[in-house]
């Protein structure tokens, strides 16, 4: 187990190593260099440009610039944000908890949620139920992202003003809020943005566990359980379910990118302050360093949520786990 | 027996397409995207304005849907309907284009590995595993950035060069489980090259899980080329697509509704028929092998 705890490290390692090649890769095949949007235009002189230029290394030699990325990247250093003036990774240092509140009870309400669709759907297999459950969740998991959460919008704060229209906090009265009103205040900010993702999610879910609760169904221990003489019920929750935990693991890693991605687009249309509004925001106040930063991070946030599933699927799978 | 009569051989594909359509979900899905297609194709004829015309920027400017215009007006007056028709024809062509370069690539990719094997196949399943960790619509938004003012072209090859890591391990484990097979050992002993190994003996076993990777992948590149324009990266101004459209009326989404529903309306259909053409097309050929 130890073993393979390091070796799956290293590769991780590797990874996170490639992706920064990758990352170093398009900024330098890009016309111009990170500076060109700001910087090369009428207004700004010459000698401003180089004096910028040499400071942050652009005109040295590739391979060098290379070495010096990575040594930078090694130390935690993302370069500089123009639009927020402040070092890229302080920006989306801030910004991350924000991020990884929603994805973390999308991940939590969306596997709750698919799992128990796909239980409801597998007991009645075949059923209307289990086909018209069958069609929302397609449905669902057709559904751009962004159009879901516009939807959500216009439903629930415009049209139905329940929910708070965006943003983390109420932007005048959380200020003056009492310690269990400013709780609240957030929960009530959060509820939208999170149910949206949570949605999502679940549709993914519900569909990949659906088919591997069927895959599970026809094993021997299954028949064995039957001949027991346990309740179709019983078999689901105590045997099957149990044994299609393994590829839900499997999907917990694959899932990442897209959670990330929906909480991208989801943060931009419920201005909640997270990485992916501000890395959104970088798109169009040009600030590619800000958007590269983006990029590695969640790069790292993707690899260590693979990494983490595979630890987990590790742990989980008895036949593995003494290897 | 010697009754039987030699059959006309039927390919791989034939059979997983015939298993697909004897479900009437599939059938639906397919007359329902071959309407959309069919809208896509004759927009020119459908619409009933010019998609890019600016008609009266003030008194024809973001008017609700009526009967003049059945999906109401943009905030520079344009016609959503015609719009959305013209959108149809767009995100279907990127989405078919792109798919086409992601298969092109993926299937190159996967099947020089998994028949190299060895050193070489290690070294190109590792790529494979850091580019699959960069999520698609971030290592596109860090080329589209890095590109200002990109072509339609350029944006079809990095939608395309963006979406072939799936198939290519795909396409891997197929090549490397049929690398022993009877058939190849027995083309090797005939003396065949490896290309003509590849091309003439493995590929033709992959068609099934290539023709599922396509249709679920033209539906990934319509919502990611939506997602994109919908963040103003994509499809460029005054071209129509579905996601610039809602663009345009999203920083007034709760009066201008109309400008976000239509368009993601027809983006859902085509997406949701894909999907179900797809997973039908997944499930005839899992269920034959």
């Amino acid at each position: 187990m130890i073993r393979y705890i390091a070796r799956r490290l290293a590769q991780a390692a590797v990874i996170v190593a490639i992706v920064a090649t990758i990352t170093f890769a398009l900024i330098h095949i890009a016309p111009g260099d990170p500076f060109s949007a700001v910087l090369d235009n009428p207004n700004v002189s010459e000698t401003v440009r180089q004096t910028l230029r040499a400071q942050y290394g652009l005109d040295r030699p590739i391979p060098e610039q290379f070495v010096r990325y990575v040594g930078a990247l090694a130390h935690g250093e993302l370069g500089w944000s123009f639009s927020h003036d402040r070092p890229v990774l302080e920006v989306l240092g801030s910004a991350l908890p924000n991020t990884l509140l929603l994805m973390v009870v999308a991940l939590v309400g969306g596997f709750a949620l698919g799992i128990f669709v796909a239980l409801v759907q597998v007991a009645r297999r075949g059923s209307i139920a289990d086909r018209i459950l069958g069609g929302i969740t397609l449905l669902f998991f057709s559904m751009p992202d962004f159009w879901l959460a516009i939807l959500a919008l216009l439903a629930l704060t415009y049209w139905l003003p329940i929910f708070p229209v965006g943003g983390a906090v109420d932007p005048v009265m959380h200020e003056y809020m009492s310690l269990g009103g400013r709780l609240l205040d957030r929960l009530k900010h959060l509820a939208l943005p999170a149910l949206t993702l949570t949605l999502l999610a679940s549709a993914t879910v519900a569909r990949y566990q659906r088919a591997a609760l069927l895959d599970v169904l026809p094993a021997d221990y299954i028949r064995t359980a039957r001949l027991k003489g346990l309740t179709e019920r019983q078999i689901l929750r105590r045997h099957a379910l149990r044994n299609a935990l393994l590829p839900i693991i499997t999907l917990l890693g694959l899932s990442f990118p897209a959670l990330l991605t929906g909480a991208f687009f989801i943060e931009r249309i419920f201005a909640w302050p997270g990485m992916g509004y501000a890395v959104v925001n970088a798109i169009s106040t040009r600030d590619y360093p800000l958007v590269v930063g983006g990029v590695i991070i969640g790069s790292i946030m993707v690899t260590v949520g693979s990494l983490i599933a595979d630890l987990l699927y590790a742990w989980a799978d008895p036949r593995l786990r003494g290897h | 027996m010697a009754t039987e009569v030699a059959r006309p051989r039927e390919s791989p594909l034939g059979i997983t397409v015939r298993g697909l359509l004897r479900q009437r979900s599939s059938r639906v899905a397919l007359i329902l995207l071959g309407v959309i297609v069919l809208i896509g194709l004759l927009a020119p004829l459908l619409a009933p304005y010019d998609p890019a015309a600016q008609p009266d920027i003030v008194g024809l400017k973001s008017l609700p849907p009526s009967l003049a215009h059945p999906f109401g007006t943009d905030p520079y007056s344009r016609d959503v309907l015609s719009r959305v028709l013209y959108g149809a024809r767009l995100s279907l062509t990127i989405g078919i284009l792109a798919t086409f370069v992601s298969l092109t690539v993926g299937v190159a990719y996967g099947s020089v590995a998994g028949y190299l094997g060895g050193v070489v196949d290690g070294v190109m399943m590792r790529v494979l595993d850091a580019l699959l960790s960069i999520p698609r619509l971030l290592l596109l938004l860090g080329v589209l950035v890095a590109w200002p003012h990109l072509s339609i072209g350029a944006l079809i090859l990095f939608l395309g060069l963006t979406g072939w890591f799936g198939l290519s391990r795909i396409v891997r484990g197929q090549v490397l489980a049929l690398k022993h097979a009877e058939f190849v050992t027995a083309a090797q002993a005939l003396g065949a090259s490896r290309r003509r190994i590849l091309v003439k003996h493995l590929l033709p076993n992959l068609v099934s899980p290539i023709a599922v990777a396509a249709t679920l992948g033209v539906a990934h590149v319509i919502v990611l080329e939506a997602g994109l324009s919908f963040l103003g990266i994509g499809v460029p101004q005054p071209l129509a697509s579905w996601g610039n459209i809602i663009q345009d009326g999203v920083d007034q989404i709760a009066t201008l509704w109309w400008m976000s529903f239509f368009p993601g309306l027809f983006m859902v259909l085509t997406v949701l028929t894909l999907n179900i053409l797809g997973e039908a097309l997944r499930d005839s050929y899992e269920r034959r092998s």
